[in-house]
């Protein structure tokens, strides 16, 4: 076996999304065939937020969430992660993580952030919101990872949330991430 | 599958028309995401039927590991059902019954399938989820 992907809870479970934002019915094809074909074991993360604010909860962005309570539950749930990372690499696995490149709360290399925005939900259709940076549970579990002293994984975003998403091109990085 | 559950048909009714969510989702124990040999991928199967997943910890793991990922699942599951998602269990975990009956839950439908073809059938034949029921 190639090695332990730990993804993101919504690629499994397109439900956990906030509404609105399922792009498939459940599970996301394109990376579990990838890990299929490449024999990677998969292990699904939590959704930091299904829990915490709830099905019906607004689309938000990452100002919105970044509050002590909310960082406190993701240390809660980086805890039991990190742990689980760690019994994989003591037993020599290879670890990686996948998550979305646009959630504001999970985000890799994108996340959502616009410091006006709170209140009254309304705002103009279309206004522009994805920025550069990661998200809080992401930060609270290389925190988590680095006060055990476990090594971080590689990790890989998946972009299906991106407005310039391209499948072929996704299954492409897949192969060189998971092939590698 | 009835035209009611069909994944995002509550759109009709107010609901993000982009939204393609099929409220249906199966608590999967580990040896049906990561089957040995010649054992059943149920994420496959679940893919096809446009059912979601949740994964059910190793019972590999010490109870040390197991346990905060397990009351995870739990917080989740109870979020699902109080909204109306079909939630059904594909194999077992240790220690699920309970976590869920202390939120409240009720245990969900259980399959122990040997082949696709069982679990499809025991998907196909879901009533249609409750959440796709409720008026907004």
């Amino acid at each position: 076996m190639s090695g332990v992907a730990f993804v993101g809870h919504c690629l499994l479970n397109q439900n956990a999304k906030v509404e609105g934002g399922a792009r498939c019915p459940g599970i996301y094809s394109p990376l579990v065939d990838v890990l299929r074909t490449h024999g990677w074991r998969i292990e699904q993360l939590p959704c930091p937020e299904l829990a915490f604010t709830g099905l019906n909860r607004f689309w938000a962005v990452r100002e919105q969430y970044d509050t002590a309570a909310y960082r406190r539950y993701c240390k809660r749930i980086a805890s039991a992660v990190a742990v689980a990372i760690d019994v994989h690499i003591r037993e020599g696995r290879h670890v990686v993580l996948v998550v979305s490149r646009s959630v504001p709360r999970w985000a890799y290399a994108f996340t959502s952030s616009d410091p006006h925005r709170g209140g009254r939900p309304q705002w103009p259709d279309g206004s522009g919101e994805l920025a550069p940076g990661e998200g809080i549970f992401i930060e609270e579990l290389r925190s988590e990872l680095a006060s055990r002293g476990i090594r971080e994984p590689r990790i890989m975003g998946i972009t299906h949330q991106l407005p310039d998403h391209d499948e072929r091109v996704e299954r492409t990085r897949l192969e060189v991430f998971f092939g590698n | 599958m009835s035209e009611s559950s069909e994944p995002g048909s509550r759109s009709s009714s107010g609901i993000d028309p982009g939204d393609k969510r099929s409220y249906r989702m199966a608590l999967v124990a580990d040896g049906y995401v990561n089957p040995p040999p010649g054992g059943l991928d149920a994420i496959a199967v679940l893919a096809g039927a446009g059912w979601g997943a949740v994964q059910l910890p190793d019972d590999a793991y010490s109870h040390q590991v197991a346990g905060p990922l397990l009351e995870q699942v739990t917080e989740q599951t109870e979020e699902f059902h109080r909204h109306g998602y079909d939630v059904v269990l594909i194999g077992s975990r240790t220690g699920l019954g309970d976590a869920l009956a202390a939120v409240g839950v009720p245990p969900p439908d259980r399959i122990d399938p040997v082949t696709a073809g069982e679990l499809q059938a025991f998907l196909r034949n879901r009533p249609p989820p409750r959440a796709n029921l409720l008026p907004d």
